[in-house]
């Protein structure tokens, strides 16, 4: 992957529209999150680190959390824990749910047909790095 | 000591540039944020200056609080002067932002340009109309000449309807569609990180 972005003749074009993508899928990833239950901001940047790279700029997550908490897909509340000051930890509420199912069922639909129509262009790229890596390998 | 200050000083510029959010909305955010600093320094045991650094300045961060309200706002309004400002603010957000504001600024002048001329109607009836000569559309609307003829002016007292209908028309219709365009904007919304998508965090 990252040695066809090497040879690529535009490999900002190419990152930028990654960027873009990774943008755009960023409001249900953070309500994903928050499908098992309640957590608070840092959390949930950690959670999208570890289990979809999406690596937030950390002053991302708050205003969309706050966004979506304005438009009552998200409750929050203020918990006293371990920690030595209080945290706001943010849930789904059933209006969350609902708009995330459709989010995820269109995602699927979506990324199903698109992974369908790349799969020759994925198969010639496996095939390109096989060929190069056996070419390594021999002296 | 010099770490509290500078948490301190983010918190308040920060809490002063989040100016027309409410005011309990506005600690509430402040609350937040200064939890997730103190959490960040404590668990990830970077030093303030680098979570700071990696929140941003706090006037960008306050930025993206105001926009979501703004857009929030204006995507439930009617208001020529608030949807106008919010599409303002998508202009800032790259060329289909652009290209509503300038849909906006054009569909609200030519609606307003109708509804004006209606009022002008009653006050300088003679000098406001639309004229035709030979079957021909010259003139319509108020003008300071008011076409000779055989030129004459078709539309008589009809006009200050026909202005008013197609005028606030035109001012709804333009509304419309910056409310729309609003409400797909959250794509542009989002638009505030993740450029670094290709550097590890922590």
């Amino acid at each position: 992957m990252m040695r066809l972005r090497a040879k690529s003749s535009e490999p900002e074009a190419s990152e930028r529209w990654e960027a873009q993508l990774r943008k755009g899928a960023l409001e249900m990833a953070a309500l994903a999150s928050l499908w098992h239950g309640r957590l608070y901001g840092l959390e949930i940047i950690r959670f999208l680190e570890s289990q979809s790279q999406l690596i937030l700029a950390e002053g991302t997550i708050y205003p969309i959390l706050h966004r979506l908490r304005a438009e009552g897909l998200l409750t929050s509340e203020w918990v006293e824990a371990e920690a030595r000051h209080p945290r706001k930890y943010y849930s789904l509420t059933d209006p969350g749910r609902q708009r995330l199912h459709e989010m995820a069922e269109a995602w699927a639909s979506f990324a199903g047909g698109l992974t369908r129509l790349l799969d020759p262009v994925l198969n010639h790229s496996r095939n390109i790095r096989s060929t190069e890596d056996k070419q390594e390998v021999q002296p | 000591m010099i770490q509290t200050m500078g948490l301190e000083t983010y918190i308040s510029s920060l809490r002063s540039h989040l100016g027309p959010i409410t005011i309990g909305d506005r600690e509430e955010i402040v609350r937040e944020i200064a939890a997730y600093i103190r959490d960040s320094v404590e668990q990830s045991g970077l030093s303030l200056k680098s979570v700071l650094e990696r929140l941003g300045p706090p006037d960008e961060l306050a930025a993206q609080y105001r926009d979501g309200l703004l857009i929030r706002r204006a995507s439930r309004s009617i208001s020529p002067l608030l949807l106008l400002r919010a599409s303002l603010r998508l202009a800032t957000k790259g060329l289909s932002g652009i290209v509503v504001f300038f849909a906006a600024i054009i569909g609200y002048a030519m609606g307003g340009g109708f509804v004006l001329s209606a009022f002008a109607k009653c006050f300088f009836p003679a000098h406001t109309g639309v004229w035709i000569r030979d079957g021909e559309l010259i003139s319509s609307g108020t003008q300071f000449e008011v076409p000779s003829p055989p030129a004459h002016d078709i539309a008589g007292w009809w006009y200050v309807p026909a202005a008013l209908v197609i005028g606030s028309l035109l001012i709804l219709l333009t509304s419309f569609v910056i409310r729309k365009a609003l409400r797909v904007s959250h794509m542009l919304q989002a638009k505030l990180g993740l450029l670094r998508s290709t550097e590890p965090v922590g």
